[in-house]
């Protein structure tokens, strides 16, 4: 037994130490094929080999506190700014500054100094049924919260980050008292309780469930796209709106990765976000998982321009990240799962 | 009052003293040392039980309700259901005699073989074919009853597809307890002229009750420790509870506060477990299996028996796996390449390491404990097996905490490698392989322990050449069921794992998590088969009678 010990503690030792020269070790939180393609794109181009550790983007965050300055990672990728900021603020990452990076991300979409960069971005719409809604009759976020809308609309649980940020922006732009009267009217306006992914709110506005539903536009170009008919006619019944076309624009949040505090390979890692945003990777993101690049308006995928143009709400994301604790409370002070 | 304290001081003094002058060697000092080393990061956890969280209040004010009533529906539902599924065909099995008994006897065990996350998988469209239902609902009656109906029905559903996969665990004790205790009671009372209606009542269920206690409690720790199934239907618990504090709102304390709260209550569970046995023992004394006979039932009784038997294996067997087995003949080409034979290799070899591992841990603790008769390495013991009532997600916590002291302290860090992975492992199955060898050598090794020890035989001869021969069956029971759990355990691999490391649950995660539900049917599937041969093989350990 004892020896039994030994050995599993030396395995043990070895792959947690396993790092050499030409490797980057990635912490991520996306799991998406575009991604995978893409790593394996930057191994044939630079001859750095990706090691990729995939979890849930709070749980690397822990990982990285509690492994300190000996983790092997070099760089934290994850979805959404509010985790972005997170791990700005729980001292993870460090501060980089590259031309490049400076060139192919805009400054609303980075962080002012430099501890994470935007990736590609995501607008949270308003997708409605194409049967029972005419586009006339949406207009802004807030006025999802009208009485006419009692019984008709869908939306995920709150502990899902999009939904999370769209109500820090909201907050940014309303203040504290009207989001929360905003959620708790949205709530008390919803057919069934949260539930289900981003996806599942497009089934059941296509199901007759209810009428619209408030989600991120890509997962309308993977149902677009899905080997299964089903999904494809999901896809074909409901329309997107970009609401608060108006006044501040839609809502869009990026995701996006930065170098860790404890980076061995900080070269390397740089190398790799410049690799991530520059144009031809922007286009991969945009045709392979249907987000939009990190400057919406170099958008090659047809899909994607299908939809249409659109202003987007310019608040800076690092914005959104300080309001996220806020925000889930008003969910739960709301009662929205 | 004072005399009375003096007293309890005195003798708890005597005892110590005792304890120090006669149990205190390398064995005892060493599994004292195990012991509290295993039982350290739920330490960390229970710690946080009174420590300041900046959002408890508002946790308190506006969710914990929400998750106790979910978690508290659940667990009554869950146990309920299995409960009746568990005894009814227990006795049907058991005392009476209709067609397919036999063969419903061992199938009745199967569906143990299924997570409870795979079978929610397998359940995934389960509430969209009720979307029609609910459209009828909407639009015939009005919008108000459908967002009810919709609401409501997850309880049952979920409620359903856990019990479905659990109840084996209320079914193999009574089944148990049916034939080896009671045949002569129930002959007993038959002769006395109790018809089997009144003989079940008020001879067999309350002689099987100390066993089926404890089956049950087992359906209700696994209930609370369920994530995936009732993350899947969205029923708000308390594990979702703790993952949505750490993981949504970034408020670890606030996280490990809720995990403290449950681990709370689960000890208390396992209090009123103990009280509700009254300290009857579940192996009881069994003399050679004489043949019992069995009630014959006539011809719609019979038609009765066996749909209720074909009823829980139907939903919690035949459905899910027949839907995953067809969908990974759809994905087999394509899921199973080299990639696929490396995690299957991973999961075995981790699985395998925390078998032996686990094994020799509990062997350790277990004999260090019973040869001495120690006192003190009981209670570190019993603290060390808590691992296996607490949720995974609750150990992986704690074991970040105890991994981050260890890296401050000593700049080694634990994450990522395997070390820890199988350390977690056993923290959390301990439990499993130390139930079988400590009543093995209960039955079997006492006496003997005795006999060798008064004969001055050292401590190690005595385990190597007594106590292992004699355990062999133990033994190789507690390495298969450390080894199936482990395959199946999902929230500690997740966190803990090493980079690029992926095993045949974390991999079905994935898929599902993208939404490959279809996809994710080939590891789920691997890891059903696999899960298999030990339930196959408990089954008939249980049916045999004991030597």
């Amino acid at each position: 037994m004892k020896s039994f010990l030994k050995s599993s503690f030396a395995l043990g030792l070895l792959a947690g130490v396993s790092v050499s020269a030409a490797e980057l070790n990635v912490y991520s939180h996306r799991h998406y094929d575009s991604d995978a393609i893409l790593f394996k794109q930057f191994t044939k181009e630079t001859g750095i080999k990706v090691n990729v550790v995939k979890a849930s983007a709070d749980q690397l965050i822990q990982r990285l506190i509690s492994e300190g300055k000996n983790s092997p990672a070099d760089v934290l990728l994850t979805v959404d700014a509010g985790r972005l900021h997170r791990a700005k603020a729980a001292g993870v990452l460090q501060p980089v500054k590259s031309k490049t990076l400076a060139k192919n991300v805009p400054a609303s979409m980075r962080d002012p100094e430099g501890h994470w960069y935007g990736m590609t971005v995501r607008s949270r719409v308003i997708v409605y049924s194409k049967d029972r809604v005419k586009p006339s009759e949406l207009s802004t976020y807030e006025a999802l919260a009208k009485p006419e809308w009692k019984g008709r609309v869908v939306a995920r649980s709150s502990s899902n980050i999009y939904n999370q940020s769209l109500l820090a922006s909201i907050i940014a732009a309303n203040g504290s008292e009207k989001a929360l009267a905003w959620a708790k009217a949205v709530r008390r306006n919803m057919a069934r309780s949260p539930r289900g992914s981003d996806r599942d709110q497009a089934r059941a506005v296509a199901a007759g469930l209810a009428d619209v539903a408030i989600m991120n536009t890509y997962y309308l170009g993977i149902l677009a796209n899905s080997s299964v008919a089903a999904d494809r006619e999901v896809a074909a019944k409901v329309g997107v709106f970009f609401p608060n076309q108006d006044d501040r624009g839609s809502h869009i949040n990026v995701s996006g990765g930065g170098v860790t505090a404890s980076a061995k390979n900080k070269k390397e890692a740089i190398r790799f976000l410049e690799f991530l945003t520059n144009a031809k990777s922007q286009e991969t993101f945009g045709n392979v998982n249907y987000e939009y690049p990190v400057i919406i308006g170099n958008n090659k995928s047809d899909l994607l321009k299908g939809w249409g143009s659109f202003k987007a709400d310019d608040v800076n994301l690092s914005i959104l990240g300080a309001k996220n604790a806020e925000a889930v409370k008003l969910f739960d002070r709301a009662g929205w799962e | 009052m004072t005399a009375h304290l003096f007293n309890i001081a005195q003798h708890g003094l005597r005892r110590l003293k005792q304890e120090f002058r006669f149990k205190l060697n390398g064995w005892t000092v060493g599994a004292v040392m195990v012991g509290l080393f295993l039982f350290l990061p739920m330490a960390e956890v229970l710690w946080h039980l009174t420590s300041p969280a900046e959002n408890w209040e508002h946790l308190r004010d506006t969710v914990l309700g929400r998750y106790l009533k979910g978690s508290i529906i659940l667990v009554l539902g869950t146990a309920a259901l299995s409960l009746f599924l568990g005894v009814s065909t227990a006795w049907l099995v058991a005392c009476c005699e209709f067609p397919g008994r036999k063969f419903f006897e061992w199938v009745l065990v199967l569906p143990l073989a299924i997570p409870t996350y795979i079978a929610a998988y397998a359940y995934f469209d389960l509430l969209d074919r009720l979307t029609p239902l609910l459209i009828w609902v909407r639009t015939n009656v009005n919008p108000a009853a459908m967002t009810w109906l919709s609401d409501t029905m997850i309880y049952p559903v979920t409620i359903v597809v856990l019990s479905a996969v659990l109840y084996p665990y209320v079914y193999l004790v009574a089944r148990a307890a049916f034939t080896r205790q009671n045949s002569q009671c129930i002959e007993a009372a038959r002769t006395l002229g109790h018809g089997p209606q009144s003989t079940f009542w008020r001879v067999a269920l309350p002689l099987a009750r100390p066993a089926i206690v404890g089956g049950v409690a087992l359906v209700i720790m696994e209930t609370l420790n369920d994530y995936g199934a009732v993350k899947h239907f969205n029923v708000h618990t308390f594990t979702t509870g703790i993952f949505r504090t750490w993981l949504s709102m970034g408020d670890l304390q606030g996280a490990l506060r809720l995990a403290a709260c449950l681990m709370a209550l689960i000890l208390f569970l396992m209090v009123l477990e103990k009280w509700l046995r009254f300290g009857a023992k579940f192996h009881k004394n069994s003399q050679a299996d004489r043949p019992f006979q069995r009630y014959s039932l006539g011809q719609a009784k019979a038609g009765l028996a066996i749909i209720c038997c074909l009823l829980p294996l139907v939903i919690g067997f035949v459905l899910p796996l027949s839907r995953l087995a067809y969908w990974a003949s759809l994905n087999a080409g394509r899921m199973l390449d080299s990639s696929f034979l490396k995690l299957t290799f991973n999961s075995v070899a981790v699985a395998t390491a925390a078998g032996l591992a686990t094994v020799g841990l509990a062997l350790f603790l277990a004999y260090t404990a019973r040869y001495f008769g120690s006192r003190t390495v009981g209670v570190t013991n019993r603290l060390a097996i808590l691992g296996y009532a607490v949720p995974g997600a609750v150990i992986a916590m704690g074991i970040l905490l105890v991994a981050g002291q260890v890296t401050q302290a000593t700049g080694w860090v634990l994450t990522g490698s395997l070390t820890a992975l199988v350390l977690a492992y056993i923290v959390r199955f301990l439990a499993v392989a130390w139930q079988p060898i400590d009543s093995g050598m209960e039955r079997n090794c006492a006496q003997l322990n005795n006999a060798s020890r008064s004969l001055g035989a050292t401590a190690s001869r005595s385990l190597f050449d007594v106590n292992v021969p004699l355990l062999r069956s133990s033994l190789v029971a507690a390495g298969l069921f450390v080894f199936v759990d482990t395959m199946k355990e999902l929230p500690l691999t997740l966190i803990l794992r090493p980079a690029n490391f992926e095993t045949l649950s974390t991999k079905t995660y994935d898929l599902v998590y993208q939404s490959q539900i279809p996809e994710s049917s080939v590891p789920a599937l691997c890891i059903i088969l696999v899960s298999l041969l030990p339930v196959i093989w408990l089954n008939r350990q249980m049916r045999a009678p004991e030597k």
